[in-house]
């Protein structure tokens, strides 16, 4: 069972990854174990964006992930979008261990952000949260996770309350805005990336680590 | 006694060009509506001078002096408007000592994001002034008074100050994530939802005061004065107090401005 860490590359139960597809084309990719989508060759599923017709508006596509044997798999094999749409990928599976959206162009995947896309992550731990960009970049921001309390029927209606609205971050070619938030257990923060050369948002501790090691 | 001194318009031309390239202008700020939006502001402003025409009995009639104004501003916008909504599916989480949470659908709220602007220009004003004549503190005022508002015509300004807000905010959403091809849509949608009324309705307020307000000073005088300074023990200063002050257009042979003061 995966863990609630804040890794945009290492996608868990609770997390989404959501990209925006702005050009006709197809666009394939497959969902494997966080950190193997450099060695993936096979694209088993499919994103099939045509041109938009009459006024661009964005639709918003949902994936849905299991997991299957010692791999995952899609609710939809083949997705046909308009250009300009958002698909969304979440796991449902709370057994399944990290992993990725592997596209086969570079600007498609979580491994590292680039444009018009976003990770979502449920905060389930209190604490302040320093996240910062593996991949090298300035972008660098805090969430404060409050706790909550819910001893009475009020406050957990008053929690449930705060769950069911969620907190937008943007960033844009490495500026993040808001770059500080506060929110309470079990929230969820969108990351939304502009722009931006290739990024990920990912705790600061475990940077550290790595760089540790 | 009485003291008389008169000014033919060329005359009054030069007085009143000095005397408007004198007059500060305060700086003004505060809110108003740019279309359906609201707008905080600040603004200054400077005069330079323009054509005297005196107009019996008492009208000074200043045409074309020019209103130079500064005015700096900004706006929020509510990106909801523009943008369409995306939601987070349902999702689980386990939290310590609590257990698995399950989140409702979440979706997602776009900010108001707030659109600096700065802009410049003036705008040509004719207005008839009357002849306001006080004495206050000792001291006696002549003034030349804007009567009731005068109407700006803000012309070209409007397109202007409608092109510089599409500029100010165009790079502002090309930060927004998801903006993509809705960027025209917005920029449009804004422009046309303040449309050249809401810039006219806007500036108007703003920069009317700046002129609607206006007193030029003429002549400024001690109503007690040392007129000739003593030059020994026996020949002693020579006071003057004046007593009156008057001041009207007169229409004979030609338009003069005349100043009548009565001293003792």
């Amino acid at each position: 069972m995966t863990s609630n860490t804040l890794d945009s590359r290492a996608l868990g139960f609770g997390d989404c990854y959501g990209q925006r597809f702005m050009r006709p084309g197809t666009y394939r990719y497959d969902v494997v174990r966080a950190g193997g989508g450099s060695i993936v060759t096979d694209h088993p599923y499919t994103i099939e964006v045509v041109a938009a017709k009459g006024e661009a508006t964005m639709k918003q596509h949902d994936v849905m992930l299991k997991t299957k044997g010692r791999g995952f798999v899609v609710d939809s094999e083949t997705l046909t979008i308009n250009e300009g749409d958002l698909v969304l990928w979440t796991c449902v599976d709370p057994n399944a261990h990290a992993f990725e959206v592997s596209g086969d162009q570079a600007f498609f995947g979580n491994a590292a952000l680039t444009n018009e896309c976003g990770y979502s992550h449920a905060f389930g731990a209190p604490g302040r949260h320093h996240w910062v960009d593996a991949l090298g970049g300035p972008a660098e921001g805090v969430v404060t996770v409050k706790e909550v309390r819910c001893s009475t029927p009020a406050e957990l209606a008053s929690w449930r309350k705060r769950l069911s609205r969620g907190t937008l971050v943007m960033i844009n070619d490495g500026k993040v805005e808001p770059a500080e938030v506060n929110i309470v257990v079990g929230q969820r923060v969108f990351f939304a990336v502009v722009a931006t050369e290739p990024m990920s948002i990912t705790d600061a501790a475990l940077v550290g680590a790595c760089r540790a090691d | 006694m009485d003291i008389t001194a008169a000014i033919d318009e060329p005359a009054a031309d030069d007085l009143l060009d000095t005397a408007i390239g004198l007059v500060t202008i305060p700086p003004a700020s505060g809110s108003g509506a740019l279309g359906p939006f609201v707008a905080s502001y600040g603004a200054s402003a400077s005069l330079s001078p323009g054509d005297v025409d005196l107009i019996a009995p008492a009208t000074i009639r200043i045409d074309d002096f020019r209103l130079d104004w500064n005015l700096s501003f900004s706006f929020g916008i509510d990106l909801s408007t523009f943008l369409p909504d995306f939601c987070l599916p349902r999702v689980c989480v386990n939290i310590p000592c609590v257990g698995r949470v399950c989140t409702p659908r979440v979706c997602i709220d776009w900010p108001t994001v707030s659109v600096p602007v700065s802009f410049s220009d003036f705008v040509k004003v004719t207005a008839d002034f009357g002849i306001s004549i006080t004495e206050s503190g000792g001291v006696w005022k002549v003034e030349a008074v804007v009567q009731g508002v005068p109407n700006l015509q803000f012309g070209a300004t409007t397109a202007a100050l409608l092109a510089a807000i599409s500029l100010a905010v165009t790079p502002i959403l090309l930060a927004i994530p998801f903006a993509g091809p809705f960027l025209a849509v917005a920029v449009n949608a804004i422009l046309v939802a303040i449309g050249i009324a809401g810039i006219t309705g806007f500036l108007g307020p703003i920069l009317s005061p700046f002129v609607s307000g206006l007193r030029i000073p003429i002549y400024e005088q001690a109503k007690n004065f040392e007129a000739i300074p003593a030059s020994g023990p026996t020949d002693p200063a020579v006071f003057v107090t004046i007593d009156d002050v008057r001041a009207d257009i007169t229409s004979t042979d030609e338009d003069e401005l005349v100043l009548a003061i009565d001293i003792s």
